[in-house]
């Protein structure tokens, strides 16, 4: 029951939100800054190595056009130079809080003016971070050790960035992967609107998602709800949703939509009805392309309940020509639950 | 084969068993326990050693200033979380971590101000060890030399008390060992001065390094209250030990006379290392450094084959035949306990189980439970792939051995019989029922036997009786 | 009424036949209370117990 357990921990470094974050204005209240960020979460960070000897973690920050590994306690630190020990704190402890704030430091140091633009690569330290996981978890299961092959891997997005539709694609992608790797991810939305993609990450592996409402007790948040490992949330319950977002973002033009076109080969999302599928080439019927433009809505449907009204049109391939083209439109209602 | 019953519970069940050393800290007084919560170091190790519930309780109340409502906390707890629950704080309050209280919850405010300082850092307490200057002179021992020291240290004592009543001779431990050892009860002496393992010390061989290490550093406790010793001290040491990095060395400047005093024990176990018994500086070994963590406190065993040592060495058949891949003096010698081995390879020994090899294990006090987990948790990496891990039939007979032992049963007591009447007969039987001491009884032959300590009372009960009829 | 000071023992119904079977070349039984249990002379448990041992042992055998 008492086993090891693993922590990847995401943090989105975007300069701008954070600047956003830190001031006070008439809908952010109570202001967050990096700073005061930083040093709860160290002591979140700290928490979870106090818990237990052989907890890991590894932390990767996602700063705007590149993600880096900010350290990982499975890496040997024996050559770190970070000075004498101190008598006063657990040694552990030193080093991480030292490597993290110094690789951040280091990082944002060579930020240039046009970097600052770019978004931040949140997908590129998710894939680092089940990367991660992956190797871990292979290499202790070859040594047949019962007690270090249970991992328990869990990975904490702590995200103040609104989603960029263009990174659809490569979330699901990850949260894909981490479904198969038994990954949890646990999302922790500490500024900003709520995240689309990030929500169906959490509800998709089991995690819990969190809204942060008082950003000044944030290190509070994290230990009641991020800190239990996923054998403890079955006696102590988290937070978790009671409303999805399940959204999905078109192909096309990377837009989040209320009402979209599913290719019936390859299941690619469209925001409009088009002639040929862009991903697996299938050619539809022109009648299925007027019918089903002519019955899209006008206005923007209200989006009360978001739906991928997903209707399918049939390709033209020689096979299913004689089926009756209006019989097999069928509507997909995906809305929350 | 009749399949013999037993209890799948058992290892879980002592997997949830809150840790030795939180037992002994129960017993211990609500002001000794708040000083040794005043170092950080001392509340980081114990926190370690609590069950997964009662750490997350502390984490979720530490950094409020305010006690909590108990229903708030309550709130949180799933239906299937309640029993663990109540008894996670039950196990606090004993501790003093969280007293009792009916309506809110708080930490101990010594606790808290400790373990929030541990897990910041900073203070003035050096609790987590000063480190020493590095000495010119003498160079700290690298990673490997301090394995091998805290190995040979405490392989030497394990050796000595298997190969004990063996006409074997190894190495001594020090008479410090020799005499915790006997005080423990895990060895005893017999006629003629000599230390002969006893049948709880057959039994702790079986165990793994850990248990061992942490049963004879509570003997050592239970020793040191009856020295006068300062037990806060001790135990503070023990667990600031806990906390310090392998290959660093400390100062022992910072000590205290009864922590310096204690070094010289310390060293025996293998615990510490010192270049020599005079030294200002020490240097921790694994042993000490895993005290409060679950990984292997022992480095890979000296010379094994292909260096999986730690991983089961053991391959059982259904025919009794047992392969070990060893050359460990240690692990041959408490396999010897219960295997009947033949012959010895490089780096295998090959021997069968027996009835008369499990029978001398039996007759020595270890328990058939005890030599089946031992199998269990050193099978090769190749057993690990059977389901079930040990041949049935092996464990089926190895229990089936030890019933046989037990087939006959007694009680020393007296036979009352021959009462005047059924009544009588009756009223005895119903006093002495209440004294819980019939061990057997049969109303139609109008008699029962009562163990040997209701015997007085009985007696009594007898005679006043016939007295007042009289 | 009386009391008589001995040992109880309780064992399987196939035990207590072979102690019968030992009991009429030396006697030691008290009194015999049923299938499972009897009580027999304090002092005799041991020799007993050896006996028995020695008994039960023929019933067994092994490869080697």
């Amino acid at each position: 029951m008492d086993r090891a357990s693993h922590l990847s921990v995401v943090v989105d470094l975007s300069p701008n939100h954070w600047y956003l974050s830190s001031t006070r204005t008439q809908q952010n209240a109570r202001p967050l800054s990096l700073k005061s960020f930083l040093s709860q979460l160290l002591v979140f960070l700290n928490s979870h190595i106090a818990c237990k000897d052989e907890n890991t973690l590894a932390v990767f920050g996602a700063l705007p056009g590149r993600s880096v590994m900010l350290h990982s306690s499975t890496n040997e630190s024996s050559g770190n130079p970070f000075e004498m020990a101190d008598a006063d704190t657990y040694r552990p402890f030193k080093i991480l809080d030292a490597e993290v704030m110094q690789t951040i430091a280091r990082h944002v140091e060579t930020l240039g003016p046009s970097d600052i633009k770019k978004p931040v690569e949140l997908v590129g330290a998710l894939s680092k971070s089940l990367c991660y996981i992956n190797r871990i978890t292979t290499a202790s299961s070859t040594q047949s050790n019962e007690q270090t092959a249970a991992l328990d891997p869990r990975i904490l997005i702590l995200s103040v960035s609104p989603d960029q539709s263009s990174s659809y694609i490569p979330i699901m992608n990850s949260i894909f992967a981490a479904q198969k790797l038994k990954v949890t991810i646990d999302i922790c939305k500490v500024y900003g609107s709520e995240s689309v993609f990030l929500q169906q990450a959490a509800h998709l592996t089991g995690g819990s998602y969190l809204h942060l409402e008082r950003a000044d007790a944030l290190l509070q948040y994290l230990t009641m709800s991020f800190l239990p490992p996923p054998s403890i949330r079955q006696l102590l319950s988290v937070p978790t949703q009671d409303k999805i977002d399940f959204r999905a973002a078109c192909f096309c033009h990377k837009r989040i939509v209320d009402i979209g076109f599913v290719c019936s080969v390859c299941l690619s999302i469209f925001c409009q009805p088009v002639p040929v599928c862009s991903t697996c080439r299938t050619k539809f019927p022109i009648k299925t392309l007027q019918r089903l433009n002519a019955a899209r809505p006008t206005v923007a449907t209200p989006a009360t309940t978001p739906t991928v009204q997903t209707a399918l049109s049939l390709p033209s391939s020689n096979s299913i020509k004689g089926t009756n083209v209006n019989g097999s439109q069928s509507t997909v209602q995906n809305g929350s639950r | 084969m009749p399949s013999v019953e037993h209890n799948p519970d058992s290892v879980t069940q002592s997997e949830w068993s809150p840790h030795i050393l939180l037992t002994f800290l129960q017993s211990q007084s609500q002001n000794a326990l708040t000083r040794l919560y005043q170092r950080p170091s001392s509340c980081l190790s114990i926190f370690r050693l609590l069950r997964p519930l009662e750490r997350q309780l502390i984490m979720n109340i530490l950094w409020l200033e305010s006690a909590t409502p108990l229903s708030t906390m309550s709130a949180w707890v799933t239906q299937e979380g309640k029993k663990p629950y109540s008894d996670s704080l039950s196990t606090l309050a004993r501790l003093h971590i969280i007293p009792n209280s009916t309506t809110k919850l708080a930490l101990n405010a010594t606790f808290r101000a400790s373990l929030r300082q541990a897990i910041t850092g900073g203070g003035t307490t050096g609790s987590f060890g000063v480190p020493a200057e590095p000495d010119p002179q003498h160079s700290p021992p690298d990673i490997a030399t301090l394995d091998a020291y805290a190995l040979e240290r405490w392989e030497t004592i394990l050796h000595y008390m298997v190969s004990s009543g063996t006409g074997q001779h190894p190495t001594k431990p020090s008479q410090e060992v020799l005499f915790l050892l006997q005080r423990s009860g895990l060895m005893t002496r017999v006629h003629g001065g000599v230390l002969q393992i006893t049948s709880s010390g057959f039994q702790f061989l079986l165990h793994d390094p850990h248990a061992q290490l942490w049963e004879l550093l509570l003997q050592f406790l239970h020793m040191a209250e009856e020295r006068q010793m300062d037990l806060v001290e001790v135990l503070s040491f023990l667990l600031m030990l806990s906390t310090m990095e392998l290959g660093r060395e400390y100062s022992t400047e910072n000590l205290s006379p009864t922590q310096s005093a204690m070094l010289a024990d310390l060293r025996n176990y293998g615990l510490v290392w010192q270049h020599s018994t005079s030294a200002r500086q020490f240097c921790p070994s694994r042993l000490a450094t895993t005290l409060t963590s679950s990984s292997p406190p022992l480095p890979t065993s000296r010379s094994t084959g292909g260096g999986s040592h730690d991983q089961g060495f053991i391959v059982l058949e259904t025919n009794y035949r047992l392969y070990a891949y060893t050359d460990n003096p240690l692990q041959i010698a408490v396999l010897n306990l219960f295997v009947n081995l033949k012959s010895r390879f490089p780096n295998l020994v090959v021997g069968a189980i027996t009835r008369e090899s499990v029978k001398k294990a039996l007759a020595n006090g270890i328990t058939a439970d005890q030599i089946i987990s031992y199998l269990t948790t050193h099978a090769h990496p190749q057993m690990r792939k059977n389901k079930p891990l040990l041949p049935v039939t092996v464990q089926d007979q190895i229990r089936l051995w030890e019933l046989e032992k037990n087939r006959l049963k007694s009680q020393e007591g007296y036979l009352y019989t021959a009462f005047a009447s059924q009544a009588d007969y009756e009223y005895v039987l119903n006093y002495a029922k209440q004294l819980d001491v019939v061990l057997w009884d049969n109303p139609t032959k109008r008699c029962f036997f009562g163990s040997l300590d209701g015997h007085a009372n009985i007696r009594g009960f007898i005679e006043r009786r016939s007295a007042g009829i009289a | 009424m009386k009391a008589i000071k001995g040992v109880l023992l309780t064992c399987d119904s196939a035990v207590k036949q072979i102690l019968l079977t030992m009991n009429e070349k030396e006697s030691f039984i008290i009194e015999d209370l049923d299938d499972y249990h009897v009580v027999i002379k304090a002092d005799e448990e041991w020799r007993v117990r050896r006996e028995l041992e020695a008994e039960l042992e023929k019933n067994t055998y092994s490869l080697e």
